[in-house]
């Protein structure tokens, strides 16, 4: 069998071609390729990468260049010169990679598995996967699966914003319906603003020595405003604090700390300081039922997960290897007639 | 060797290897390692409940037995606490999906039917005259039942606090991502001792109320009533606290943790100095 990977993806550079591929509709582009002559073929389209899967019949030549043709028409340009392509077990192993998240730009993220069996399921649709497509992808989506169950790969955030979310549902479960009281309304508090809101935190309080700043910012996060004399009343509300002033000095102390604490009925405090010279009194930490996080603390975790991530990359692909290797030996075998099995277990699993 | 005591060895092996599952699974990211934790667990309560089953006819097969249940002795109430205890587990589990919980319950589970299988008097024999009453009936099934619930809610209150000190130390290890929140934690912690504590109450109304007929006052100064009442009371803070007074975090957990070593006392510890609460089978 015969099997080309054409690849268009963030590594080979930013390319105009990928995101012009990438505008292309992924139906109409399927319907173009099939007129250029092309049986079989599955389309992977996300904002990093623009791929089709074409497998062409035994001992029979892939004719590319009418396929180019059709290509360049519908993204309108000319998209042959920055072409990667892969074969046969090259462009195998490729696809689990990719399944398996290994070759993303955020590596391990899981938004691609969907993305690969959207892309399957829109060929299938359209009658352009025979039987080892069928097989290929179903195993690329297994080896996906399977390689984020086993491996950390896509555990650990690699951002201090994302560690910082990620610690809070440590503490809280899901953050929806929770309340961040955010101090302070420059860039960092805008930041972190939108990755508690992206969370679904529910309630989003801004407090700034400038009102009009504090009201400009909650306003863009559909927040509530809050007087800076306030803060002990908001932080009696909050389960969630981050504070980024250029206060010179601790705006929350520990007896401002521990009086709203009394208030809180027990709750959990997940405080969380980046702001140089400190927001937040380092005694805060040692109340029961707060926590209080500085910046270097979340880096730490950032850099150690990065370290961790390496490791977990290395045992993904050894996973995505062997279940190649696996595929091939199957392609193999349906020439002979004596088909081996693949177990697909987990296929069914959700 | 009976159909009984096969059922129930096979049982405790399959407990003790989900037991080690579930610490591969705490260890490791490895998810199999829950599914194949739930799924040796689930074949142990298979075997477990077939072994119960017979020691239940074994017992039934005396005619004077015949309207009471086996839990007066030490064999039948390991066997039935470590039944509950697996079987509780199996449902919040698969309800909560928190397999990570097993290496703390397991443990107890496969413990307590280790202790039935090695060194209780597996036979059944009839009842004294004096306990065969319906009081006396419901009042173990009611405490055992509320135990197994007491040991699930201290495997996550460890669980808890390894998650506290996990987020206060600011390096969390990989333990705290795979462990349930904090919150969840809690709450869950709160909940099955909330819904365990009606229970315990009602099995202690039932002793008190056999004896009460039996010797005509309700209160004697037995080690295993005195250890009861202090779980009763342990709990009772603890709820206290934890919903009437609003306190959470570490210190309530630590009031249920004095309330599970009193149930261990209950159970084990007044069997040496008790007089009246000696089962009826003893150990061998």
């Amino acid at each position: 069998m015969k099997l080309v990977a054409l690849i268009w993806s963030h590594k080979s550079a930013a390319s105009p071609a990928r995101e012009a591929l990438a505008g292309v509709p992924l139906e109409y582009a399927l319907t173009q390729i099939q007129k250029a002559g092309v049986q079989e073929a599955v389309a992977i389209s996300t904002c990093n990468r623009f791929e089709l899967y074409v497998a062409g019949k035994e001992g029979q030549r892939l004719d590319l260049s009418a396929l180019y043709c059709a290509l360049s028409e519908v993204a309108g340009h000319e998209i042959s010169a920055t072409v990667e392509t892969r074969e046969d077990h090259e462009a195998v192993r490729h696809l689990f990679a990719v399944s398996s998240g290994l070759d993303s730009l955020v590596v391990g993220e899981s938004e691609i598995l969907g993305q690969v069996r959207s892309g399957y399921e829109s060929a299938r649709s359209k009658g352009m996967t025979g039987k080892r497509l069928n097989v290929l992808f179903q195993r690329a989506l297994y080896v996906g699966k399977k390689a984020r169950a086993e491996t950390a790969i896509g555990a650990g955030a690699m951002s201090v914003p994302s560690v910082a979310v990620q610690m809070a549902e440590n503490i809280f479960g899901r953050l929806e319906g929770k309340a961040a009281l955010i101090l302070g309304a420059g860039a960092m508090a805008e930041l972190s603003a939108k990755h508690l809101a992206a969370r679904g935190v529910g309630r989003l309080s801004v407090a700034n020595r400038t009102w009009e700043r504090a009201y400009a910012l909650a306003a863009r996060f559909q927040g509530e405003a809050v007087a800076w004399s306030a803060i002990p009343e908001a932080l009696a509300e909050a389960d969630v604090v981050i504070s980024s002033t250029g206060s010179p000095t601790a705006v929350l102390t520990k007896s401002i700390v521990a009086d709203a604490c009394r208030r809180r009925g027990g709750r959990s405090l997940f405080l969380i300081d980046i702001a140089m010279p400190r927001d937040i009194e380092e005694s805060v930490h040692a109340l029961d039922g707060v926590y209080l996080y500085r910046l270097e603390d979340l880096e730490s975790i950032v850099a150690k997960n990065v370290s961790s991530r390496v490791e977990a990359m290395a045992a993904a692909g050894r996973i995505v290897a062997s279940k190649a290797a696996e595929f091939d030996a199957w392609a193999k075998s349906l020439s002979t007639g004596r088909e081996l099995s693949l177990k697909h277990s987990r296929r069914s699993s959700k | 060797m009976t159909l009984q005591t096969i059922t129930a060895w096979t049982a405790f092996a399959l407990y003790s290897a989900a037991t080690f599952a579930a610490f591969g699974y705490l260890l490791s990211k490895d998810s199999r390692a829950s599914r194949v934790m739930l799924s040796l667990l689930g074949v142990g309560l298979f075997f477990h409940t077939i072994s119960f089953i017979a020691y239940l006819a074994a017992f039934w097969a005396y005619p004077e037995n015949r309207f009471y249940l086996p839990l007066m002795s030490f064999y039948g109430a390991l066997s039935y606490m470590s039944l509950a205890l697996a079987a509780a587990f199996f449902v919040v589990e698969g309800r909560n999906r928190l397999g990570i919980l097993g290496a703390f319950v397991l443990p107890l589970a496969a413990g307590a039917l280790g202790l039935a299988v090695t060194f209780a008097d597996p036979s059944a024999a009839p009842l004294a005259q004096p306990l065969r009453s319906y009081w006396l009936n419901i009042h173990p099934m009611l405490l055992m039942t509320a135990y197994a619930a007491f040991a699930n809610a201290f495997g996550v209150a460890v669980a808890m606090l390894i998650q506290e000190a996990q987020i206060k130390s600011r390096k969390p290890t990989n333990l705290c991502y795979r462990l349930p929140s904090l919150d969840e934690l809690d709450s869950l912690n709160g909940k099955v001792i909330a819904s365990a504590y009606p229970v315990l109450l009602a099995g202690l109304a039932m002793g008190f109320a056999w004896a009460y007929y039996e010797w005509g006052r309700m209160w004697t100064s037995d080690p295993k009533m005195i250890l009861a009442l202090m779980t009763a009371t342990f709990y009772g803070a603890f709820l206290y606290m934890r919903y009437v007074a609003g306190r959470r975090g570490r210190r309530p957990v630590y009031v249920s943790l004095l309330g599970f070593a009193s149930v261990l006392m209950t159970f084990f510890g007044a069997e040496l100095l008790s007089g009246r609460h000696v089962f009826m089978g003893g150990a061998r």
